[in-house]
């Protein structure tokens, strides 16, 4: 049975959908078979040859603080979390680092965009945007001061995130996490599904005519509570959740595999994870788009996953009723399998006549198919499972019972760091970055960028057939991907494929393409998008094309929290690890600076009018680029195949004091719990470290956070501890600078980085500047920063 | 329009649209080979182009009129107003 310490339960749910404004509403509206699904009225249709939606109709969407500064996702966002917590009898936690917020979203803030670009540039419009701002203004409204992140793999976010919430807490990072995903109608999304041809004009129909998709809205969430603090409040318990598996197709951009394997490898991992069997399983919430492609391959995945271990297992697709919620879907479906569960409900598809019947009972055989009304049915588990572009699929279990989860079973293990790729605006490899270094190579503009080239794709041995679909963003992914596994000498077989995963952190993600979207369709109508420029819109597009590039299968999450998603992407990676669920992962950084990313930091008023460095009480930074790929390998695994080892990832932490989303003066002592969490999670003491790479890129109020937290960390230590700053060189790269941070550690620490300028702050906080010799470090801090309070510190040692 | 024209006028797209390198792309280059790799998004991009610039409708068109940029090129004649 799962040890007490290791059991993750639901102590409260939220929702908003077409279906409903609460839970209470969705659920009844659920068992009478309403359908969300109609006309849209708040999109132009013009020459479209869809027009249906399932939009949320709520006139209190508002009613929050400062609604002005808020997306419409946000917003949907912060009304299911009320509800949940509510429901969970919790309220305010007063910036406890133990309250976690991860929501997953596909399009974000893509309404603000639009806003944006067709309403005359609007710099309040900016901090809208991205993703990020939505689990960092959920954690402002209600103060949860623990780990704050967005999971970015569109459709598959809302159940990543419910995963990643369990994980945290398995892990003994968070006792309480607020969980879901959430997603709005746009024009940039119905666009791009028309252009893909992926509507149903007369509203989808799952596993029945599967025509295509209708798109939803909404937001759900779930209260994800450690049993120890569950029980200790005597709080509600819907169910527990149990395991969960994420998985990555390898295959395409948009389409899923045909052959269903990689989603059926994530339902065999999700069963593994949770120690059930197949047959526990009564009811499976399906991802059922209503696309011929997914039904088709979900229906053979299922019959050949659970086949005759489970020949009569109920299915179905609740998104006649909801329609396709995106980043929403996930977080949503989870509140209808969990109050099936606890009411031992099964759910319909909506909509099929006696002829469909004996259609699908033809393909499917005894499995039962629930149509049109619900059912009661005694269940003890449920299984959700969302699939999404860039190849993700994910497959969560929820239970009556405790099952048998395993987690953190390799926590023994020591974590080498065995490859690094770079691609930045100082060279496309380890090999040119590190010669610019030598040769002091500074930038020459205050906004600079990364340039790949055919040469760098002949050197990989990409071909045209792949990189001509990439993006920019996709590019710098692939490229500094494939640059990390060459220099961890690690070669992708059929037999390892599914052992590696891909954690990409990401500030602003597909933001730069979703605006080159919305430019194309504020012109051409909705009528007019983009088939082959869509799929670039969701933030883990540039992580997908690098899974189909590598032939990697295995774990593969986008993470999207402002710059240290790029060192996030590395701690989460330690316990992906440490789970036991893979033995490689490549942790990456990854952000572009496109026209558009400068001119909205130039809005902002914090992009510099000239090249400025570290420290330099500036008014604004360089804006950069880039993309830095760390591969992280079991200590056994990296000797069995001889691996070189630069050194070791020791430890990670986080801390968070919540102020507004796109600020950061107030929150600089949640650096300090940060750096204080990582050192304690490495087992060592401040005055064990050797060095600190930073985050310091010129802005005055940035810089002084950071030289503040030091000073009360490393006290009069700090005096002569060498402060390496990569954004010297490259930029505020945000992720890509987090990471590169890292990979700069990583060097020092394995001799391949003799020495770099280091910066010294003086006890009157004055700062001096001179070349240091890397010889004698044999552990180095790394940090990082998120806009709207959030921190993260690495450490890596010899 | 001039049988060349229509050809040079889809080269373009599929360089600049498509992220073909015009190196390799001639005229009777297959374009749904290994070398260009174009798929079933590229496809409907191809479509909509097609539609939009030459009033040419090429939904549910047989896949071997999409073979090459002659092929399109010739279907376009064929059907033009």
């Amino acid at each position: 049975m799962t040890s007490n310490n290791r059991r993750c339960v639901v102590s409260g749910l939220g929702v908003i959908c077409a279906v409903g404004n609460n839970v209470e509403e969705t659920w009844k509206n659920a068992l009478n078979s309403v359908s969300g699904i109609h006309k849209t009225t708040s999109l132009d249709t013009k020459n479209c040859y869809a027009d249906l939606a399932a939009e949320v109709n709520c006139d209190t969407l508002d009613d929050i603080e400062c609604p002005d500064e808020k997306d419409r996702a946000s917003k949907l966002c912060i009304k299911a979390m009320k509800e949940a917590l509510n429901d969970a009898g919790l309220g305010d936690f007063a910036d406890s680092s133990r309250v976690s917020v991860i929501i997953g979203s596909c399009v974000g803030g893509v309404l603000s965009i639009e806003k944006y670009h067709r309403g005359g540039k609007d710099a309040n419009e900016i901090p809208k945007m991205p993703i990020a701002a939505i689990a960092s203004q959920v954690a402002e409204s209600c103060h949860a001061g623990g780990i704050v992140t967005n999971v970015g793999n569109a459709c598959a976010a809302g159940t990543i995130s419910i995963a990643l919430a369990c994980d945290l807490i398995r892990a003994g990072k968070a006792d309480v996490v607020i969980a879901g995903g959430s997603d709005s109608f746009a024009s940039v999304p119905y666009s791009g599904f028309l252009s893909l041809h992926a509507l149903d004009e007369n509203g989808c129909s799952p596993f029945n005519h599967c025509n295509g998709i209708t798109l939803g809205e909404g937001a759900g969430i779930v209260i994800v509570e450690s049993l120890e603090h569950a029980e200790k409040r005597n709080a509600k318990r819907y169910c527990e959740v149990l395991g969960a598996g994420v998985t990555s197709d390898a295959h395409h951009i948009t389409a899923p595999r045909e052959d269903g394997v990689c989603l059926l490898e994530a339902m065999d991992r999700a069963v593994k994870n949770s120690g059930i069997k197949k047959s526990d399983i009564g009811y499976l919430n399906a991802h059922g788009t209503g696309t011929g492609k997914n039904d088709n391959a979900e229906i053979n995945a299922f019959l050949k996953f659970f086949g005759e271990e489970n020949p009569t297992l109920s299915v179905s697709s609740t998104k006649v009723m909801t329609g396709h919620c995106l980043g929403a879907a996930g977080a949503i479906e989870a509140v209808f399998s969990i109050k099936a569960l606890t009411t031992n409900t099964v759910l319909p598809t909506l909509h099929y006549t006696a002829e469909d019947s004996e259609a699908i009972k033809a393909k499917v055989g005894s499995m039962d198919y629930v149509q049109n009304a619900p059912r009661g049915k005694e269940l003890e588990c449920v299984m959700s499972n969302n699939v999404a572009f860039g190849g993700t699929n994910a497959s969560i279990v929820f239970s009556k019972k405790p099952g048998d989860v395993q987690s953190q079973v390799a926590k023994d293990k020591k974590i080498a760091v065995t490859g690094i790729g770079i691609v930045s605006p100082i060279g496309n490899s380890k090999e040119v970055y590190l010669e610019s270094v030598k040769n002091n190579k500074l930038p020459e503009t205050a906004s600079i960028c990364s340039t790949v080239s055919n040469d760098d794709y002949k050197e990989l041995g990409i071909k045209m057939a792949f990189y001509r679909k990439l993006d920019n963003l996709g590019q710098l992914q692939t490229v500094s991907g494939m640059r990390a596994l060459k220099d961890a000498n690690l070669t992708v077989t059929e037999e390892n494929a599914k052992q590696i995963g891909i954690i990409v952190g990401t500030s602003e993600g597909g933001l730069g393409a979703t605006y080159d979207f919305e430019e194309l369709i504020a012109e051409a109508g909705n009528a007019g998008g983009s088939a082959f420029k869509f799929p670039h819109t969701v933030y883990n597009a540039a992580g997908g094309y690098l899974s189909i590039l590598s032939g990697i299968k295995g774990y593969g999450v986008t993470i999207t929290t402002g710059p240290l998603s790029g060192l996030d992407s590395i701690g989460y990676s330690m316990n992906v690890i440490h789970d036991g669920q893979e033995q490689v992962m490549m942790a990456t950084g990854t952000d572009e600076n496109l026209p558009i990313i400068t001119e909205l930091c130039q809005k902002l008023n914090v992009a510099a009018d000239k090249v400025v460095e570290p420290y330099s009480n500036s008014n604004g930074f360089v804006v950069g680029d880039g993309s830095v790929s760390v591969m992280l390998e079991t200590e056994d695994y990296a000797k069995s195949r001889d691996a070189r080892v630069y050194c070791y990832a020791l430890g990670y932490g986080n801390g968070r004091k919540n102020v507004k989303f796109g600020h950061i003066s107030g929150s600089g002592e949640a650096l300090d719990i940060a750096i204080n969490e990582a050192l304690k999670d490495a087992g060592i003491s401040a005055n064990e470290i050797d060095a600190v790479c930073g985050f310091a890129n010129g802005l005055k109020k940035l810089d002084d956070i950071e030289k503040a937290a030091y000073a009360r960390v490393f006290g009069d230590k700090l005096v002569t501890l060498p402060l390496f700053q990569v954004k010297e060189r490259v930029g505020e790269g945000r992720a890509a600078s987090a990471t590169l941070a890292a990979a700069e550690a990583a060097l020092m620490l394995g001799g391949e980085l003799a020495e770099e300028n280091a910066y010294f702050i003086a006890n009157d906080g004055s700062v001096s500047k001179k070349k240091v010799s890397a010889a004698g470090f044999k552990k180095i801090l790394v940090t990082s920063f998120a806009t709207g309070g959030s921190y993260s510190a690495v450490v890596l040692g010899k | 329009m001039a049988n060349e024209e229509i050809k040079s006028k889809l080269k373009a797209f599929f360089m600049s649209d498509l992220g073909v390198d015009g190196d390799v792309l001639n005229y009777d280059t297959p374009l749904f080979g290994e070398e260009i790799g174009l798929d079933s998004v590229d496809s409907l991009e191809i479509i909509s182009f097609v539609d939009d610039n030459f009033g040419v409708s090429m939904t549910g068109v047989a896949k071997e009129n999409f073979q090459s940029i002659d092929t399109i090129a010739a279907f376009i004649e064929k059907n033009k107003a």
